[in-house]
């Protein structure tokens, strides 16, 4: 066999560290290898062409890449190699970069002949790669946008307006989101319903848009370009074709006063209303819990549209794509006790100033002290509410408060000039296209800007709130009293998006926000195929960004299905009929039903198989192979990695695609360094981990081994890591019943987020392995 | 002493590094709005390694209340610090007369505030021993109490630098 190894020096990345030229020189005596290279940048035009050169005129038979991790440049390899002719499976790629040049940094000597090991790993299983091809298949064109604030409603119109079927699920009895609440807009002061309005009505006039308000995504199976949906549709009592929306008749003869949830609190509504008087549609709704049956609004109704009876409803529908856009939720700040925010009357939030400040919200437009029902005379707004404090759990800046902040000051201030504004601020973050010049002029209105987060909040004897508070720039303890103080919220996940999260499979961060699936590179995909992010479901961000974030998302969704066919992964299981003995078990295994049994054999459905590799870690007799993950290239990667031995303890470790490979990934963008000792070897999920791969390590004279997965409820095959959790726990206990400690295999159930959890727990296993001695100790222990 | 504040403070495990002076603690400080002690002020000193910080008087006005430390948006254990200041202060000598006096008390009388004549009476009237059970009754603990103080270098410690 010809086999090319290439060395990527990625500038200094990994030359800075590694010894690439020795590396080449090691690589180029090994068995079967043709050629060995070290490039400067193998992923440029020059590094690529040269590889596809190389095959040609050296007849390549397979390619190993030793660069950064596989899951930044895999494709773009597998791209080349089939440029070149050969077909794209029969390239292994190596990680030198996030598992070693970044880690192991301060052991120049180790992370080299660490780097060595791996591309011997790589070769090793180079051997046995085969040609594989994909399939495609055909996908629904349909994408589910989930919410409909800002966000989604830009995604839709992009869509339809391309030609895509659009299906749009809001929770709330209206489209608009936050959006449809504000008054002003930062920086242009802009109307806020004034421009967004018309995109709502055109949401729901849209031919290609199919619009479900006030429902909710109850289930989603099946995978990209063919998810199956279930929406559940909660009962307004009020049928939506007939009702008119003309809201004056049914709700002024209502008997019940009650709260309006898009009010926050300001001002009553009825027990029938219209949430906004822009809502679309524009159709009103009953609140059952506070309705006391009076049929006084259905007497009252000329259009019969009122329905007592009306249940829920169940819709079914099929979705190439799915467009997460479930927006934010403001902090709670009744949390920061010190401010008292709920026990002080006139202690607000910027959400119902901004209510108070719309003139066709609850107050019309003026801004009342809620104790006085007078304008105030003086108005503070306290930044950081929740945000980049520690003590409520929110590290992060929710970055528009402040934005908002001083919009709303100027708002004020234009309506009452003689009001007195200050701003107490840590850091005005005002980083935006015409936002600093905002900041300026908010100044030269007269606002005064204080530089300190307030401390607490106290009512004086005469009921009007005092804030304490150090003005940093002055070294000064200070107090003030206020008519009006207004809290400015932080944004939080919104909860209502627990529910789509966990049926998606979706990754958060450390924020809880939903995860991209990369940082930087990747803003508006999640890491499930075919399921996109936009605005504030994926971290804080202002109207301008969620609508480029909705716009982007559409065209990523447009993407995938633009063809209307899908090519699938041919990663997938399959069987070897002659090994199969119909035991079943892989049916069981498999909890998405993709396996059966027919004539005595068991056949699997690769078009739509998910390749976790569960079942073929399952079969007893070996008979289903996971495609590029096959039996014998893995071990033959285990007995690469312990038939050099090249240090102790030496510790093989499986890593997951989705979490814990990611989180190594991420551990090493993130410079955290951790022991040389450990070997990885990605798998697409922990279940795939045959007990056999882990007694051939230990065999091979492996001192330890990693299984590692997602945390648990978050694994990407979402039973994957239960069932690999039980199959280790049970192979412990087999490996302890040899004589070797059980302590020997150790599991790590990890999200990708969590990179210094990853380098403690690599530093503890080795260290924990140093105590028990090289493999093998226990049992001379044991004879003597 | 260039590096020796911030050091004593991250070997005691106290890590002021991330402080964001947003004046939290100061404007939470019940002491600091009638004197002049400002915390978070107190902590930049010690961040910067000033000695000034040491000799500072304000540094023995803080109450700990330890508000400050709950309301730290970054977390920063501030009153842990502080306290922590105060030791340094007082092995290089910085130390208020009332509280070496107060030492001085412990040393000779094993109390901070040592049995006066008028308790002693009011204790009699009372029916008690004029003495309670201390070491102001039993010579021989004083005297034990005064060896492990000598023995933890305490009185070195109140020597005037």
């Amino acid at each position: 066999m010809r086999i090319g190894v290439y060395v990527c020096h990625c500038g200094l990345n990994i030359a800075g560290v590694i010894d690439v030229s020795a590396l080449q020189e090691m690589a180029a005596e090994l068995e079967d290898v043709a050629l060995a290279r070290d490039v400067q940048f193998l992923c440029s035009d020059s590094g690529q062409e040269g590889i596809i050169q190389d095959i040609k005129d050296n007849k390549l038979e397979r390619v190993v890449v030793a660069a950064c991790s596989p899951r930044l440049h895999e494709k773009t390899f597998r791209r080349v190699v089939e440029k070149a002719g050969l077909n794209p499976y029969l390239l292994e790629m190596v990680n030198i970069r996030e598992q070693c040049s970044w880690v192991h940094a301060s052991d120049p000597q180790m992370a080299t002949q660490k780097a060595f090991d791996l591309i011997r790993m790589g070769v090793a299983k180079a051997k046995y790669l085969k040609e594989l091809s994909s399939t495609s298949s055909e996908a629904s064109k349909n994408v589910l946008v989930v919410g409909g604030g800002v966000a989604g409603i830009e995604a839709a119109l992009n869509l339809a307006d391309t030609g895509f079927p659009v299906t749009m699920v809001e929770k709330e009895s209206t489209i608009g989101g936050k959006m449809a609440l504000m008054n002003e807009v930062f920086p242009t002061n802009d109307c806020s319903i004034c421009v967004l309005a018309p995109k709502m009505t055109e949401v729901q006039n849209h031919p290609n848009i199919t619009l479900y308000t006030y429902s909710e995504v109850t289930d989603v199976s099946g995978s990209v370009g063919k998810f199956q949906v279930k929406v559940t549709k909660k009962p307004r009592f009020v049928l939506e074709d007939k009702c008119k929306g003309c809201v004056d008749l049914c709700s002024a003869v209502c008997p019940v006063e009650i709260e309006n949830p898009m009010n926050y609190g300001i001002g009553k509504t009825r027990a029938i209303y219209m949430p906004i008087p822009q809502s679309v549609p524009q159709v009103v709704l009953i609140d059952p819990e506070k309705c006391v049956g009076c049929g006084l609004c259905e007497q009252a109704c000329p259009a019969e549209a009122i329905d007592y009876a009306q249940e829920p409803e169940e819709i079914e529908f099929e979705a190439g794509a799915i467009i997460v856009s479930t927006g934010y939720q403001l902090f709670d700040a009744s949390r920061k006790k010190e401010y008292g925010f709920g026990k002080y009357p006139d202690v607000i939030t910027n959400m119902q100033l901004e209510r108070m400040l719309n003139s066709a919200g609850p107050t019309g437009g003026r801004v009342l002290v809620p104790s006085s029902q007078e304008p105030p005379k003086s108005v503070a707004f306290i930044q950081c509410v929740g945000s980049r404090d520690k003590t409520v759990g929110n590290e992060y800046c929710s970055r528009v408060c402040c934005m908002a902040a001083l919009k709303n000051s100027q708002m004020v201030k234009e309506r009452y000039p003689e009001a007195e504004i200050t701003i107490h601020y840590i850091d005005i973050r005002a980083a935006g296209e015409m936002y600093e010049e905002y900041y300026e002029r908010t100044q030269r209105m007269g606002v005064d800007f204080i530089r300190g987060k307030v401390a607490e909040i106290y009512q004086n004897k005469e009921g009007k709130p005092v804030i304490r508070y150090e003005n940093t720039l002055e070294c000064r303890a200070e107090e003030e009293t206020h008519d009006l103080v207004v809290l400015s919220t932080g944004y939080e996940p919104s909860k209502a998006a627990e529910g789509i999260g966990r049926m998606l499979n979706l990754s958060r961060r450390p924020d809880r926000f939903f995860a991209s699936a990369h940082p930087k590179m990747r803003p508006v995909d999640a890491p499930v195929s075919g399921v996109f992010l936009a605005g504030c479901a994926s971290g804080p961000k202002e109207i301008q960004v969620s609508i480029a974030q909705g716009g982007a998302a559409a065209s990523k969704a447009m993407q995938l299905l633009g063809k209307g066919e899908l090519e699938a992964d041919p990663m997938g299981a399959h069987v070897v009929p002659e090994k199969c003995i119909g035991c079943r078990t892989c049916v069981d295994v498999c909890k998405f039903g993709k396996i059966r049994i027919e004539d005595k054999k068991a056949v699997i459905d690769e078009v739509s198989c998910y390749g976790c590799g569960d079942c073929s870690a399952a079969c007893p007799e070996g008979a289903i192979l996971m495609r590029n993950f096959e039996n014998e290239q893995v071990l033959a990667q285990i007995r690469a990695a312990t038939s050099g031995k090249s240090q102790s303890p030496f510790v093989v470790a499986f890593l997951c695609n989705w979490c814990s490979y990611a989180c190594a990934d991420l551990t090493g963008m993130s410079r955290i360094p951790y022991p040389t000792n450990i070997r990885v070897i990605r798998m697409m999920c922990s279940a795939r981990v045959n007990p056999e791969f882990v007694l051939e390590a230990l065999k091979g004279g492996a001192d330890g081994v990693l299984v590692a997965g997602c945390r648990m409820d978050e694994c990407h095959y979402i039973y994957g890591n239960f069932d690999a959790e039980k199959r280790m726990d049970v192979l412990r206990e087999v490996i302890g019943e040899v004589g070797l400690d059980r302590k020997r295999l150790r599991t790590l159930w990890i999200s990708a987020a969590e990179g210094e959890r990853f380098s403690n727990t690599i530093t503890e296993f080795v260290r924990e392995l140093e105590e028990i001695g090289p493999i093998g100790t226990e049992l001379k222990e044991g004879s003597a | 002493m260039s590096e020796e504040i911030l050091d004593m403070l991250k070997a005691a495990g106290l890590d002021v590094l991330a402080c964001m002076h947003c004046g939290t603690c100061t404007g939470s400080c019940p002491s600091g709005r009638h004197t002049s002690l400002n915390t978070r002020r107190i902590l930049r000193d010690a961040r910067k390694n000033r000695d000034a910080v040491l000799s500072d008087d304000s540094l023995w006005l803080c109450t700990t209340c330890y508000t400050c430390q709950e309301r730290c948006p970054r977390q920063i254990p501030i009153t842990d610090a502080l306290l922590e200041i105060r030791r340094l202060a007082v092995r290089k000598g910085f130390m208020l007369p009332e509280h070496r006096k107060v030492s001085e008390l412990v040393l000779n009388y094993g109390h901070a505030v040592p049995l006066d004549e008028e308790t002693k009476k009011k204790r009699e009237e009372l029916g008690l021993d004029p003495l309670p059970e201390t070491v102001r009754k039993y010579p021989d603990a004083l005297r034990d109490v005064q060896t492990l103080l000598r023995a933890c270098k305490f009185e070195e410690l109140l020597a005037e630098k």
